[in-house]
């Protein structure tokens, strides 16, 4: 899942790539509105982490922006603006959610993970294929009931095909849903990861589309 | 309250009218009242003198009236009707035309009203005495008629007037109670009502006018003030989202001694940047209670920039920005650290807006009874609609400026406080992309007019100073 951070506090904004980072998140973070909008415009993110008060374009701006393009990215409103008038703006201008400073990662991220469910039109936390179960909050994988150890990439493989089972993923989008600007590995990991996965989970689970993709059947 | 004004004026009007209206109405009474007096003592007396004509002296002295004259006839013998008597010169009645008459002679010609009638008396041929005498029933009911006459016409005249005054009254209330009604409806959240002053071009509409001014200064202060708490807690709020975030990260599971170390260099950066946000805000709240009495002594000024200069050099090295300072030594009397607080705040603003490679020069210089303090920039400049408010509290300008540059936006603030607590002034001149120019003139202490050279010199490599906090800034 591929998210954009956009906060000009350089050290928050360094707090929240790490935690991102750790939770599974390939994050881009850009501290202005404008670099916010191309960006966006660029990449079809699974969620937009914004503070409001950023420089050059203002958060409202960017949400007007974007949803004025048609992009359905899921918003995240991110401010130390909490009055009420503040919220309804931020919501009424396309924000989808809505979290004041300070606040706890666990929540940030739990909002985030929502955010993500609702996108996707699968809102059950736990995702059962089969007898694969997916529980994001956790990120914990179990086959059978048994728990199975997935690298991170390989989880983040996984979800994004579950939550989107039934359509055919391509590899561009996988790629460009699972890594960040930062990562430069320009191998086809994906195949590799995705035979991972075969190999823990079964191998009935994923199907490939003729070099086009991959999709897990709902 | 309303209501009771209407009342309150009508009944002093209807106090007034009635008073009007009863002196007028007495005055006219009293006029009827003579006026039928005097008809019925000219027609009395001109009875009189008929009668008094009417006395003959026959050939053996005796008195005889001679009625036949027709004028006199309608003398009858009735209980309202007119009567006369007639007497000697000695006081001997000769003739009555009523039995009832009293014999006694009235002595002297007079006109009088006994037992309401009237007798007028007059001298007769061969000295006789003539009384005529009239009831005064009938002036009595003219009176009457006229008095109900008045009271019937005040009357009515009264009720008009106080109907048309209660109309009239509640025609020149209604702005008043337009007024109040829009005054009762104003509230916090709804500060922008204002009164309607198109249909109101006289004292009141002066009222609503100013009223609305009023308003207007409330809804601004009140902004202002929803705007400075709104700001205030958005400047506490972001170093401590950052500051709990990083604690969390840190604590969520064992960290790299590394990442504790760049974690706590966090923390305190942040908690260094809520410490500049509360002290600023502390300076300015106090500064607003007056419970601050700046400390007063001989200050050279020249000194305090020079310190001032020291302190800002590390931030200026690291941006790669030169600092020159020249100018003559002047003294003012003032507060060293305020001072220094001042002028720090300025040169940090100034390094802040400069591009990389600018130069900020700060110059002093005599200028009369002042003594003046430049501080100007070769960055980008303020915006000239920003220009006006830069001195606010947590006004920012341009959000081109990144968050990184620090500060709450509280420096520039308090730097006009402290000129001002000095008795001097602070001003900003300023065109986009031509840098910012702050000047600052302060009362000289003694007349510090002998123009030095001035140490002008350009600031390499200053010492490292531990007041690296930035307090100032601009946008």
């Amino acid at each position: 899942m591929r998210i954009l951070l956009v906060e000009d506090e350089p050290d928050l904004a360094a707090t929240l790539r790490k935690t991102l980072a750790e939770s599974g998140f390939s994050v881009d973070v850009t501290a202005d509105g404008e670099e916010a909008l191309w960006r966006a415009e660029g990449t079809a993110y699974d969620v937009i982490v914004l503070d409001l008060m950023i420089p050059i374009v203002d958060g409202w701006e960017v949400m007007r922006r974007i949803r004025a393009r048609g992009d359905r990215s899921p918003v995240l409103v991110l401010t130390a603006r909490d009055a009420t008038i503040d919220k309804v703006r931020a919501l009424d201008s396309g924000a989808d959610d809505y979290l004041t400073k300070p606040f706890t990662l666990d929540e940030l991220l739990a909002r985030i993970r929502a955010l993500i469910r609702r996108a996707a039109a699968s809102p059950a936390p736990v995702i059962r294929l089969g007898d694969v179960e997916i529980e994001s909050s956790a990120r914990r994988v179990t086959r059978a009931g048994a728990a199975v150890d997935l690298a991170p990439k390989e989880y983040a493989l996984l979800e994004f095909l579950a939550l989107h089972r039934g359509t055919l993923v391509t590899r561009s989008v996988l790629y460009e849903h699972i890594y960040d600007d930062r990562d430069d590995s320009m191998s086809n990991l994906v195949e590799v990861y995705v035979s991972t996965l075969r190999r823990k989970l079964g191998h009935g689970l994923i199907r490939t589309c003729r070099g086009s993709g991959y999709i897990i059947d709902a | 309250m309303l209501r009771s004004l209407r009342a309150k004026l009508l009944a002093w009007y209807a106090l007034v009218l009635v008073a009007v209206l009863a002196t007028f109405a007495a005055l006219a009474v009293w006029t009827v009242w003579q006026s039928g007096l005097r008809d019925l003592d000219t027609r009395l007396t001109a009875t009189a003198s008929l009668l008094a004509r009417a006395i003959n002296l026959d050939s053996a002295g005796q008195y005889e009236v001679n009625l036949t004259d027709p004028d006199l006839a309608a003398f009858t013998v009735s209980d309202d009707g007119p009567y006369y008597a007639v007497w000697t010169s000695a006081g001997v009645l000769i003739d009555r035309s009523d039995p009832r008459i009293d014999p006694t002679p009235p002595g002297a010609p007079q006109i009088r009203s006994p037992g309401g009638n009237r007798e007028v008396i007059v001298a007769g041929d061969h000295g006789a005495l003539v009384l005529v005498g009239d009831s005064l029933v009938q002036v009595r009911s003219d009176l009457w008629r006229a008095i109900l006459g008045f009271a019937a016409a005040a009357g009515v005249a009264l009720a008009l007037a106080l109907g048309g005054g209660w109309f009239l009254v509640g025609r020149a209330l209604a702005p008043v109670e337009r007024i109040a009604e829009t005054a009762e409806a104003m509230s916090e959240s709804n500060l922008g009502l204002r009164i309607d002053v198109t249909r109101t071009e006289d004292e009141l509409g002066a009222v609503a006018t100013s009223l609305n001014r009023a308003f207007d200064r409330l809804q601004e202060a009140f902004e202002r003030q929803t705007r400075f708490t709104a700001d205030a807690s958005h400047e506490l709020r972001t170093p401590l989202a950052s500051l709990m975030a990083e604690l969390e990260w840190t604590l969520a599971r064992p960290r790299a001694s590394g990442e504790y170390r760049s974690s706590l260099a966090i923390c305190m950066r942040a908690a260094q940047r809520m410490r500049g946000v509360v002290e600023g805000l502390l300076t300015l709240a106090r500064a607003d209670a007056g419970a601050i009495e700046p400390q007063r002594e001989p200050v050279n000024l020249a000194s305090v920039v020079e310190d001032a200069v020291s302190g800002v050099g590390s931030i200026a090295i690291e941006r790669g920005i030169a600092i020159r300072v020249d100018g003559v030594p002047a003294i003012v009397n003032g507060d060293p650290n305020r001072l220094r607080e001042l002028i720090s705040n300025l040169l940090i603003n100034a390094v802040q807006y400069s591009f990389p490679g600018g130069t900020v020069t700060c110059s002093l210089s005599a200028l009369g009874p002042m003594t003046r303090l430049v501080v100007s920039d070769t960055g980008a400049g303020v915006d000239s609609d920003d220009l006006p408010h830069i001195f606010e509290r947590f006004y920012r300008a341009n959000k081109v400026r990144s968050r990184a540059s620090g500060g709450a936006g509280l420096g520039l603030a308090i730097s006009k406080w402290i000129a001002e607590s000095h008795g001097g002034h602070i001003r900003c001149e300023s065109s986009k992309g031509h840098g910012a120019r702050f000047t600052v003139e302060l009362p000289a202490l003694v007349g510090s007019a002998n123009q030095v050279s001035g140490n002008d010199r350009k600031l390499r490599s200053p010492e490292p100073s531990d007041d690296a906090v930035p307090t100032a800034e601009r946008s």
